[in-house]
């Protein structure tokens, strides 16, 4: 199962490394293939150097795209997550 | 978007050039990876003119431009840079026509010139911008180069790919980039792999963290960027797969349309991966000198085996 949506970065500071580490912690036992979509630039959402790798700034748009069993919870939790700013 | 500002940033000195006019308009969006000269459109033929390309005036089309009349030159130019022409230059340090200069201000089009001779200047340009518009994707995976070939890891998270690397760069080989590799492909058939300026030489390792390698091991067990010459997937053994134990066929990936040869490697406790890699880089080494470790034994193999037939043939005469 494929699902996708799109999220803001609410964070002041953008996608550093706090709130990276809080999405692929939250990936770890995850079984779909999970990705982040930016400017064009596509990156493994389970590798934390890639994410951080996007320097995605505060109020910008990332499409995320995951693939696999348990594609819609993990959708719906990083939706959350980005929502609350990882807090 | 690749627009003249970049351009100008990155080749103003191999290509020699200062800008004269048109400042406000370096945000100009270069769209296609050509560049000419005006030619017949310079004359007014403007059937299928190529209005997004960069345009380079030559010795040629300066001296036309002095020889017509001011009027004509100044309806000649405008419709040949009222498009979305990105940029003009001027090659052999020819002074630009005023009207040229002026036009150039009037639709914000940046005017450059460079003493390069015009042949040179299209040569040069051409190589740059096939360069930047070259096919690219990210990949997930890790790209070291071991005994000088390009190796690019790829698996599955946490199956060791980082560590593998760590161990390859303290045995004295060099890596391009962890975890996110840049892939561009080159005059159309070379892959050449690199890694994003901002992550470049930096490993996370689970348990330690994120460490940069050029700090740790220094400058020589890193490298800016390689040839993607073999790729090697890692994963964990399964023991219902089979796994190629002769190796007499090359198997290949496809990346960007270009095949790339490609082993598989199965990995369990007891498994020295990183000797391994080495073996596979090794490998693909004698096979690029012209030696096949498998298909020469396969050779003297069968030789053996006609060897013993004859013999048998011969003693059965008796």
């Amino acid at each position: 199962m494929k699902y996708k949506c799109h999220v803001r970065v609410k964070n002041e500071l953008g996608l550093h490394t706090r709130p990276a580490t809080v999405i692929v912690k939250m990936l770890q036992n995850c079984e779909s293939n999970v990705s982040f979509t930016y400017e064009k630039e596509t990156v493994d959402a389970k590798s934390i150097l890639s994410i951080l790798m996007l320097a995605v700034r505060k109020n910008s748009r990332i499409t995320i795209k995951a693939e696999g069993n348990d594609a819609k919870d993990i959708i719906t939790e990083l939706a959350e997550a980005f929502d609350s700013e990882f807090e | 978007m690749y627009c003249v500002a970049d351009l100008y940033k990155e080749h103003a000195d191999p290509l020699g050039l200062t800008l004269v006019a048109g400042d406000g308009g370096l945000k100009r969006k270069i769209l296609v990876s050509e560049a000419h000269r005006p030619g017949l459109s310079l004359c007014g033929y403007l059937k299928s003119h190529a209005g997004k390309r960069i345009l380079v005036f030559g010795k040629v089309e300066i001296e036309y431009l002095r020889d017509i009349a001011v009027d004509q030159r100044i309806d000649r130019l405008r419709s040949i840079l009222d498009s979305p022409v990105p940029a003009v230059i001027v090659a052999r340090r020819l002074r630009p026509p005023k009207e040229l200069v002026a036009l150039c201000r009037e639709y914000n089009i940046p005017l450059f010139r460079t003493s390069m001779t015009t042949m040179n200047l299209l040569s040069k340009l051409t190589i740059f911008l096939n360069e930047a518009f070259a096919p690219r994707l990210t990949t997930h995976g890790t790209f070291v180069e071991v005994f000088g070939v390009g190796v690019l890891i790829k698996g599955d998270s946490s199956v060791g790919k980082s560590e593998s690397a760590l161990g390859l760069i303290e045995r004295g080989h060099r890596l391009i980039s962890d975890d996110a590799v840049i892939i561009r492909k080159r005059e159309g058939s070379i892959l050449e792999g690199s890694g994003a300026e901002l992550t470049r030489y930096h490993m996370e390792i689970r348990g330690i963290g994120l460490i940069n390698v050029a700090n740790l091991y220094g400058a020589v067990c890193v490298c800016a960027s390689k040839r993607i010459e073999v790729v090697v997937e890692i994963e964990v053994w399964d023991d219902t797969k089979f796994y190629d134990r002769v190796g007499i066929e090359e198997n290949y990936c496809d990346i960007l349309g270009v095949k790339i040869p490609f082993n598989v490697l199965p990995v369990k406790p007891g498994r020295d991966v990183v000797l391994l890699i080495e073996t596979i880089a090794l490998n693909y080494r004698l096979k690029q000198i012209g030696y096949n470790s498998a298909k020469e034994f396969n050779v003297k193999l069968l030789e053996e085996i006609a060897r013993k037939s004859k013999s048998r043939r011969l003693i059965r005469e008796i």
